[in-house]
């Protein structure tokens, strides 16, 4: 069994961002999905950015938007993922 | 049809003589109604070109009063004006740029028990308010009540903003099932705000606002417009109606408005007395 690794960018938005303390984040993920990804982003931050990704169950919340090279995802556990790939992680905003 | 005075004639001259607007258009916004929820960041250039537009009358809900912090961004208030109801003071404002606007001020804290008795008696509403449980509430009271909504988010030096339009496209709940965690996403007051950036979406919220009230043009409404004004960019999200939405889908499970604070997860933070707005 071969495995591929993917190198991709995720791009993070309104409060992630501020949390992070960053816009992008280079991951290589292992022959990966999006939620690969997003499993590889929360162990490499912490506790910094799970909260915003997952539940307490583990669960992918339905407060982020996830975009793949600008296409909504319409299932993180099967969007697969190519090097190169835009991953964006959008959180709506509560300021007026 | 009542005919324009020479003062209106004069003060709408740069509409009038637009084609798209005209005389017709003119008479649309003066007879137009709109609610303004929050008189602050969003809701002030909001409120401040629909009445210099001639929206004939301009709602306002809010029940806080103004703050010397708030006037770095919410140009509707004056120094004088800090400590007054910011009702009060926007409306001041209002009618001194256009007397031809009717302000309707509602002192109160928008709730699930006076949401619908306030959003159906308007054309359109905006959503320029500073918490979540009041952004779910406005806009299921939208969809309930078939009320197009101009909604916008705004955070340190990033806005988001669409236009939702009850059977024709999706809602804020189609957008985002649920809310963030609580305590997750920061306040204006915790994170800041760069004041202009609540200038240029709340602008940009007006301006979707004057087009579903002529008529004309294309709305927002399918597209989550970002913009960035750091790196002074906007991009354009595609978002479709959920078939599944709880509130607009085909077949709601949510069908009269909620507590949503305890939707919002914030029903313990409010027990405990923290703040639930900035």
């Amino acid at each position: 069994m071969t495995t591929n690794t993917a190198d991709i960018t995720l791009r993070l938005f309104g409060p992630l961002r501020t949390a992070i303390g960053q816009s992008e984040v280079r991951l290589s993920c292992v022959d990966g999905t999006v939620m690969d990804a997003l499993s590889a982003f929360v162990a490499e931050q912490g506790e910094a950015a799970r909260p915003f990704v997952f539940d307490e169950r583990g669960n992918q919340r339905r407060s982020v938007i996830l975009l793949l090279n600008g296409e909504p995802v319409a299932d993180a556990r099967t969007a697969r993922l190519r090097a190169g790939d835009m991953l964006d992680l959008l959180l709506p905003l509560a300021g007026g | 049809m009542t005919a324009f005075s020479e003062d209106q004639i004069e003060r709408y001259s740069r509409h009038i003589v637009l084609p798209e607007v005209g005389g017709r258009g003119q008479r649309k916004l003066l007879s137009a109604s709109v609610l303004v929820v929050g008189a602050g960041g969003l809701g002030s250039p909001v409120a401040l070109y629909l009445a210099a537009a001639g929206v004939g009358t301009i709602g306002l809900v809010d029940s806080d009063t103004v703050e010397l912090s708030n006037l770095q961004r919410q140009v509707l208030h004056t120094t004088t004006d800090v400590g007054a109801p910011k009702c009060h003071s926007a409306a001041a404002s209002i009618e001194a740029i256009n007397p031809d606007v009717r302000v309707i001020p509602h002192t109160v804290r928008l709730t699930s028990a006076n949401a619908l008795d306030i959003i159906p008696a308007y054309d359109v509403v905006v959503d320029g308010s500073d918490n979540f449980p009041t952004r779910y509430l406005v806009n299921d009271a939208c969809v309930m009540s078939g009320r197009p909504l101009s909604h916008a988010g705004i955070l340190r030096f990033e806005g988001q903003v669409t236009t939702i339009v009850p059977g024709r496209g999706p809602c804020y709940r189609c957008l985002y099932p649920d809310p963030p965690a609580p305590g997750m996403v920061p306040s204006c007051q915790e994170a800041g705000i760069l004041g202009a950036t609540a200038g240029v979406i709340g602008s940009i919220q007006a301006v979707e606002v004057l087009k579903l009230l002529l008529g004309i043009g294309a709305s927002l409404t399918g597209r989550l417009l970002l913009f960035d004004s750091l790196g002074m960019t906007f991009r354009e999200v595609q978002i479709a109606r959920n078939r599944d939405c709880a509130v607009c889908g085909d077949r709601p499970t949510i069908t009269e408005l909620v507590d949503y604070e305890e939707f919002c997860g914030l029903a313990g933070a409010l027990r405990s007395g923290k703040e639930l707005t900035p």
